[in-house]
This record gives C-alpha cells, sequence and structure tokens, in this order.
C-alpha cells in the first residue's frame, strides 16, 4: 500500500493541488485504484481542504467513480430475463465457489470482483457475462470457472 | 418600485434580494419548500411558482422585480403545479405524521394541509433509508425533500459542511462521508442544520423519558433555566413578550416534582465575573491572547477541531450550564447535606450541542440532563396547565438572583459586554467605543483607566468566526477576546428553540430578552450579593476557584482508521505513525512520510518496522506528530524519529539479552 500516498501527492500535484481541480483528481485516482478509497478521500480532503462530504458528493454522484473496491477484473454476470432463464444463477454459485466472494464484493488481492447486472444486450448469447468489456456467451459454471482460473494463472505469470 | 401584484398596483421595497422576499415585505407569502434568506439561493423546489406578465411561470426565488412587473401569485394553474410538488414529495415521504417529531411543526406537513391534500395520485415509494441517532442530532432520511437547507447552513453560516448531498437521481441522499455516524465526524451539534430543516429529517434526541424517570426515582431534582429558554418557549405557549415567564417557569416545574430551580443567569454573572479576571491577567502578562470565550459548547468543539494551535486561548473558565453544574453538586450539595449522587440536576437549555457539552468527559456527573427548550414546551402541554394563569414564583436562592448582563449571555454580545460591566467596575473604563464590522460581527475599542487599551469582537456564525481567525492569524486584525456564538444572533437562535427559527423570529427573541432583562435592577454581576458571598465563603482562593474551571484539547475531526503504508504483519515489531491530518499534513507530515519509507526501505532503520499513516493524534498545536509505538514525536522531523526508532532498539536488544 505504500504506493498509496506517492501516486495520491502526484496525482494532486499534477492538478496544482486545486480545488476547481477535484473532478479531475478524483479521476486519476479512480483511475490508479480503480475505486476510490476512504483514506484517499479523507487525505484529499485534507489536501484541498474541502470537506470530506463533498468530496463524497461528486464521488457518488458521476458514474465514471466507484466507492467500493474494484478488481482488476470486474466480472458483469447477467441476471437479465434471458440470462435469468438459462440457468445464471448457477453461473454464480461457480463464480462464488471458484473466487468466494458474493455480488458487490472483490477479492482480497483485489484481482476479482463480481457484480450481477441487468441485460448486457448479449441475450442470443445467453447466459452472458462482460470481464472487463469482453463478452463471453453460451456459458455453463464449468466454462465460467475454466475462464477464471485461466485469468488466474495469467496473474501469477505476470508476477 | 411599482408593480402589480394579481391585479393590485403595490410599492415594493428597493432592493430586495428576489421577489419572494419583496412578496413577503408586501405581506404575501409565497409557499417555499428550499429557500432560506440565511443561505445563498437554490431554487430547486419549483413551489415558489409565480406567473410573470401574463406570460412565463418562474421560480420567485430565483427572480429579481423589477418596475412594472405584473405579478400573478395563485393562478388556478399554480395552484395545481404546486399541489402536484407536493403529491410528488409526499409519494417519496415517510408519511407517518402523529408520531413524527415535528407532528404540528412541519412545512411539508403544514403545506399539504393548506393545498388540501387527501390523497396522493402517485404510488408509495419506501426509499432505502437508515437513521443515525448516535449523536445530540438526529438524521433520518425517510424524511427528507432533498431541499439542501442543511448543507447549505452548515457549510456557507456554520463553515463545516459536515453533511453534502451525495448519489443522484431517486437514490440523492443527504450524508456526511461514507455515510459515517454524525458522531464520528466534525458535526459541533449546533442543531442550525435542525432549526433550518422544513421536516423531521433532521431532530434532535429528546431526553423527555430520562426526566420522568427521574421524578420518580425519589431522588433530588433540581432545575435550571438558560437565559434564552423563557423567551422562546413562549411561542410555543401562544404567549409573547412576557417579562415574568421565567418565574412561570418555576412554578411549573415545581408544580411538576422539582425542589428547587435555578437560574443559569446566576452563573452567567459567575463567569463573566470570572472571566473579566482572567482576561485582565492575560492582557497584564500578554498571553494567551486573543482569549476565546468558552461559553458556546458548538464553538469550542469547533476551535478543537480546527484551531489547534487556539486551545490554549479558550479561557479555561466553564460554560455558566457547567458552572452551575460544579457548585451545586459540589458545594450546594453538601449545604443541604444531600448526597450529589441523589441529585437529578436538569438544565433547561435553547442549545443541542449543550447535550453533547453535559457529556464530555471533563464534565460528566454536573449536569445529568439536559433538556431543550422545546422539550420544556412538550412537557408544558402535556401537562394541560396554562402557564399564563400561574402565578408567578421567585428562583430559589442562592443561585436565583442575575444582573442585566447575565440575562443577556442569551444573545450575541452578552458574554462580552457582561465582561465589560466587571471591568468597568473593577479597573475602571475611561472610554470605549463600539462599532459594525460586518454582518455578524461587532467590534469594541475600550481604554481602561490604567491606560491599557482593550480590543474586543463580537461574533456568530461559525463561518464568520473562521473569517475573523483568519485576519487574527494573518494579523490583520487585532484583539485581547473574541466572544464566538455558533448560532446566528446567539443562543436565542439555538437548535432546541421552537420552529420556525428563523433571522425574523431570532430578531424578536433579543427584543424580548432585552426588555426582560431591563427590569432587572442590578446591572453588573459586581453588584450581584449572592455572587461576592459565593466568592467570599467558599472561592477564597485559586484553589477553590479552580472548580469552576476546564481545559481543552486539540481533537479529531472524523474517526478513521489507520492507513497502512509499510505493513509489516508481525507481532514484534515497531509501528510508525505519520499524523496525515491537516494541521500535520500543512506543517510538512508528508514530506517526513517519505522521507521515512525511504529510509525503512533502505532499512537504514533496522527492519521490523511498520509504517502508518493516521489523521490526527489530537496534539495538532505541535504539529507535525509522529508516533513510533506509544511515544509521541512533537515537531517531527525524521531526525528526531530517527533517534527514537535508536533508543527503541537498544532497549530492545538490552531486554534481549
Ligand atoms: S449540527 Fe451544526 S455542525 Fe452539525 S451538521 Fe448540523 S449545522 Fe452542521
Ligand atoms: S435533511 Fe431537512 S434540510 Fe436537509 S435536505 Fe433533507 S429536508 Fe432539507
Ligand atoms: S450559540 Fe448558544 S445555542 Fe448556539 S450552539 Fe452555542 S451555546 Fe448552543
Ligand atoms: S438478459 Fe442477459 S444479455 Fe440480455
Ligand atoms: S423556494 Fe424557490 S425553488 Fe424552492
Ligand atoms: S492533525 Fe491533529 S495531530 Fe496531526
Amino acid at each position: 500500500m505504500e504506493r498509496t500516498f506517492q501516486k495520491v501527492e502526484e496525482i494532486l500535484k499534477k492538478h496544482e493541488y486545486k480545488k476547481e481541480n477535484l473532478i479531475r483528481i478524483l479521476l486519476d485516482v479512480q483511475k490508479q485504484y480503480r475505486y476510490l478509497p476512504e483514506d484517499v478521500i479523507n487525505y484529499i480532503g485534507v489536501a484541498l481542504q474541502l470537506p470530506p462530504a463533498k468530496i463524497y458528493g461528486v464521488g457518488t454522484f458521476y458514474a465514471q467513480f466507484s466507492l467500493k473496491p474494484k478488481g482488476k477484473y470486474t466480472i458483469l454476470l447477467c441476471d437479465g430475463t434471458a440470462c435469468h432463464m438459462e440457468g445464471s444463477i448457477s453461473l454464480l454459485k461457480a463464480i462464488e465457489e471458484e473466487l468466494n466472494i458474493k455480488p458487490g464484493e472483490v477479492t482480497k488481492d483485489l484481482v476479482f470482483s463480481v457484480d450481477q447486472v441487468g441485460c448486457l444486450g448479449a441475450c442470443a448469447l445467453a447466459p452472458a457475462m462482460v470481464i472487463n468489456e469482453e463478452v463471453y456467451g453460451n456459458l455453463t459454471p464449468e466454462k465460467v470457472k475454466e475462464i477464471i482460473k485461466k485469468l488466474k494463472e495469467g496473474e501469477k505469470d505476470a508476477q | 418600485m411599482k408593480v402589480f401584484v394579481n391585479d393590485r398596483e403595490i410599492e415594493l421595497k428597493n432592493g430586495s434580494r428576489n421577489l419572494l422576499e419583496a412578496l413577503r415585505e408586501a405581506g404575501i407569502e409565497i409557499p417555499n419548500l428550499c429557500y432560506l434568506s440565511e443561505t445563498s439561493i437554490y431554487g430547486a423546489c419549483r413551489m415558489c411558482l409565480v406567473e410573470i406578465d401574463g406570460k412565463e411561470i418562474v421560480t420567485s426565488c430565483t427572480t429579481k422585480p423589477r418596475e412594472g412587473m405584473r405579478i400573478k401569485t395563485n393562478t388556478p394553474q399554480i395552484h395545481e403545479l404546486r399541489r402536484g410538488i407536493l403529491e410528488l414529495l409526499l409519494a417519496t415521504h415517510n408519511r407517518d405524521c402523529t408520531t413524527c417529531e415535528r407532528n404540528g411543526s412541519c412545512k411539508l406537513q403544514k403545506y399539504a394541509e393548506d393545498f388540501g391534500i387527501r390523497n396522493v395520485r402517485f404510488a408509495q415509494i419506501k426509499k432505502n433509508t437508515k437513521t443515525d441517532r448516535s449523536a445530540p442530532i438526529i438524521r433520518d432520511n425517510s424524511k427528507c425533500i432533498l431541499c439542501g437547507d442543511c448543507v447549505r447552513v452548515c457549510e456557507e453560516v456554520q463553515g463545516i459542511g459536515v453533511i453534502d448531498f451525495a448519489y443522484r437521481g431517486f437514490s440523492t441522499q443527504v450524508t456526511p462521508v461514507f455515510e459515517t455516524e454524525l458522531s464520528k465526524t466534525e458535526c459541533v451539534y449546533c442543531g442550525q442544520c435542525v432549526a433550518h430543516c422544513p421536516t423531521a429529517a433532521l431532530t434532535f434526541r429528546s431526553d423527555l423519558d430520562r426526566l420522568y424517570q427521574a421524578l420518580s426515582s425519589g431522588k433530588t431534582v433540581i432545575g435550571m433555566i438558560a437565559p434564552a429558554v423563557r423567551v422562546a418557549v413562549q411561542e410555543d405557549l401562544s404567549m409573547d413578550s412576557d417579562a415574568t415567564m421565567a418565574e412561570r417557569l418555576v412554578a411549573f416545574l415545581k408544580m411538576s416534582g422539582f425542589s428547587k430551580v435555578f437560574d443559569v443567569a446566576f452563573a452567567a454573572d459567575l463567569v463573566a465575573y470570572e472571566e473579566a479576571h482572567e482576561l485582565y491577567e492575560r492582557v497584564v502578562n500578554n498571553e494567551k491572547l486573543p482569549l476565546l470565550t468558552s461559553c458556546c459548547p458548538a464553538w469550542v468543539k469547533y476551535v478543537e477541531q480546527f484551531y489547534p494551535k487556539y486551545v490554549e486561548n479558550l479561557s479555561t473558565v466553564k460554560s455558566p450550564q457547567q458552572a452551575l453544574g460544579t457548585i451545586v453538586k459540589k458545594i450546594y450539595a453538601k449545604k443541604i447535606g444531600i448526597n450529589p449522587e441523589d441529585i437529578v440536576l436538569v438544565s433547561f437549555m435553547p442549545c443541542t450541542a449543550k447535550k453533547f457539552e453535559a457529556e464530555r468527559q471533563e464534565h460528566l456527573g454536573m449536569v445529568d440532563l439536559v433538556l431543550t427548550t422545546k422539550e420544556l414546551s412538550q412537557m408544558i402541554k402535556a401537562s394541560g396547565i396554562n402557564i399564563k394563569q400561574l402565578t408567578p414564583e421567585p428562583f430559589d436562592k442562592p443561585f436565583g438572583i442575575s444582573s442585566q448582563g447575565g440575562l443577556n449571555f442569551g444573545k450575541t454580545g452578552g458574554v462580552f459586554a457582561t465582561v465589560v460591566e466587571v471591568i468597568r467596575d473593577e479597573m475602571g473604563i475611561e472610554n470605549e467605543e463600539y462599532h459594525d464590522l460586518q454582518p455578524g460581527v461587532k467590534s469594541a475599542v475600550l481604554t481602561l483607566k490604567d491606560g491599557r487599551v482593550l480590543k474586543g469582537l463580537v461574533v456568530f456564525g461559525l463561518a464568520n468566526a473562521r473569517d475573523i481567525m483568519k485576519k487574527v492569524m494573518e494579523k490583520v486584525l487585532d484583539t485581547n477576546i473574541i466572544e464566538v456564538m455558533a448560532c446566528n444572533y446567539g443562543c436565542i437562535g439555538g437548535g432546541g428553540q421552537p420552529y420556525p427559527n428563523d433571522s425574523k423570529v431570532r430578531q424578536t427573541r433579543a427584543r424580548i430578552l432585552k426588555e426582560t432583562a431591563s427590569i432587572k435592577a442590578i446591572n453588573s454581576p459586581v453588584e450581584n450579593y449572592y455572587l461576592q458571598k459565593l466568592y467570599q465563603e467558599e472561592f477564597k482562593d485559586q484553589h477553590t476557584r479552580h472548580m469552576i474551571h476546564t481545559e481543552y484539547k486539540p481533537r479529531k475531526r472524523i474517526e478513521s482508521e489507520d492507513i497502512e503504508i509499510l505493513p509489516l504483519p508481525k507481532e514484534d515489531k515497531t509501528t510508525v505513525k505519520v499524523c496525515l491530518g491537516t494541521s500535520c499534513y500543512m506543517k510538512g507530515s508528508y514530506r517526513v512520510l517519505s522521507q521515512l519509507v525511504e529510509s525503512v526501505k533502505k532499512d537504514s532503520l533496522g527492519d521490523e518496522i511498520e509504517v502508518v499513516g493516521t489523521f490526527c493524534l489530537e496534539n495538532c498545536d505541535k504539529s507535525p506528530n509522529v508516533m513510533v509505538n506509544d511515544k509521541l514525536i512533537s515537531e517531527a522531523t525524521l531526525e528526531k524519529v530517527e533517534e527514537v526508532l535508536k533508543e527503541c532498539q537498544i532497549t530492545k536488544t538490552e531486554s534481549q539479552s
């Protein structure tokens, strides 16, 4: 976590510690951490001399920001009508088994997060899910586990 | 300027802020749900619609009057629009009016009645909200109509910004950062958001149940009434300008089971007397100046959180509530031979922050229960007693007499003026001048008999106080004493006063208080016989007087968890905590942190060191602060930290060998 404040300081400096640049600062923070961590919000409040509630307001207003940690891989599992009929629940079970997290949560290492969403517009491929903008269709629990395992291995290799 | 309102020519005052205010002045109150004359204009609720020149319909709070304007305030179309707005609000509103804190004083409820809304055409939608009861101020967003009044008051009038809008669309909510409980935020409990909330989304904790328990406990229940209560309580009881109200309240409380009732104004005399000497002493020694008054607990908390360097400037004299609490429990109890534990001391206050004050660690055990004016009026109404017909009874001795000054504590300038009265009597004043500096700020320059010049400022509203503190810190303003009351116009505008609680009512209260004070026989605390007796018999020396003094220390604004910077998941380690709170950050704590991280990584400080960041170690006046295990390093530099780390290593090796 050491990076936290170095990076935040860099971002603040880039935007000249100016209140007017709050949104840009938050966008950079979001990019860096994939969400707006609570301590970072408090820290920015201190650095910009802004009430933290104000920053929280901005952070919750714009859809670009997330207040909860998101994984490096954000799994959006469709629970629209078509996917639901085709057994999206069993896919969710598979994800839960594989990653040990529930919808709205993120893994401890911040690599995966999962959310249930409405129709992804891929009903022809139901049941479907999206991981970082890539669509996966015609899924079965086995296929889902397979995909996640592959990503996990990729992560290990990267380290 | 001439305008036509509903086809009648009328004269409007020039220079009005907007049409809404101008028409109000002319006797037409345009319905409104998000307009406050005390804050900036929001223009969101659309209740204040009027028709202009036969064509457009505009919001009157955002429109300026213009010569010759033709205004219609109440056309069938506008009526229907307003009804629609109300129904939409009601559709998402938690409508449990009979058990609601604002039953009978809610603006939404009033308009629903005025517009005869008997059914709501839209389906009821329940919002997913929680009620926060962690603090004396209670937030219940199921009652919130998102008018933003509280947000603007807290930010613009009080200069804090504890709560703000978050989320959007249907999910929009007013909340502190991360939905933190209010008790863990920088809220000072002034209740000004409560005073201006049109509904019961913001209220304060009622402690009436605890009063009834006390009254049936067999213990001795003693009451005390603050100056501002006696004027405002009348509003809830259809009374007006009754100068004997306090004495009627005494009679009522005695009938309700109180054994004694004292006047907080007596303690105000005591505080002013003590504070005048404190001020003079500080001026003579030229230390801890400007003296900051400490009667207002909201201001005290504000200083603790935002001006740590000035905490020592706060007067150490307790507030009237706590001073009276102390002398009742420590002196009076002995006199009447009752164990202080068998006394329940109940204070009636205009103030929500006083509930917090009585519960502060340093004050525990003195005042047992703080009830607001609002709770008192409820008690009176529930009793069915017509207080107008009660014969006034005097406050009990020995804490029942006060000077005019003591009573004037209830409004802005009262503390300062009473301190001046004492100085006039004891040190002598040659000359005095008073000026208005800006709305909410007055200044005074006194030349004393001994040639000293004493400068004072009187401030209300914490945003004003922030301006003034900035100027004091920049040395633009030079002053020896600053009186600050958090609430506009002083305690008469406290968060526990009856609704409405706006500037207009507050000015009326100030007038009534002044009239009530003016019939008091004595002018200054110096002439207060019982006060002088207290000094002669009890406060013979510094030591005994110490009981009405207290101390303050810096306080963190927000409770948040420490930040892991270089974590070390190990039992046996040295933890270095670097404060990243405002004061320390401003003093370069981030630099110390970066240097520290570098050194730790290079291992030049030895291994087994964990680095964490924290928000405020409550030692802000000596920032930047770093903590090594439990040793606090003030005005820290890398060198100082290294030194302490070395010592730690040595003691560790020693204990191991
Ligand atoms: S009580 Fe005062 S400080 Fe707290 S939120 Fe309300 S206005 Fe702000
Ligand atoms: S809490 Fe009250 S004052 Fe604040 S936005 Fe809601 S209704 Fe308005
Ligand atoms: S000004 Fe008076 S009523 Fe307002 S917070 Fe301070 S002490 Fe309480
Ligand atoms: S319902 Fe899943 S993609 Fe449409
Ligand atoms: S009062 Fe004018 S829009 Fe709300
Ligand atoms: S900010 Fe309070 S001790 Fe650092």
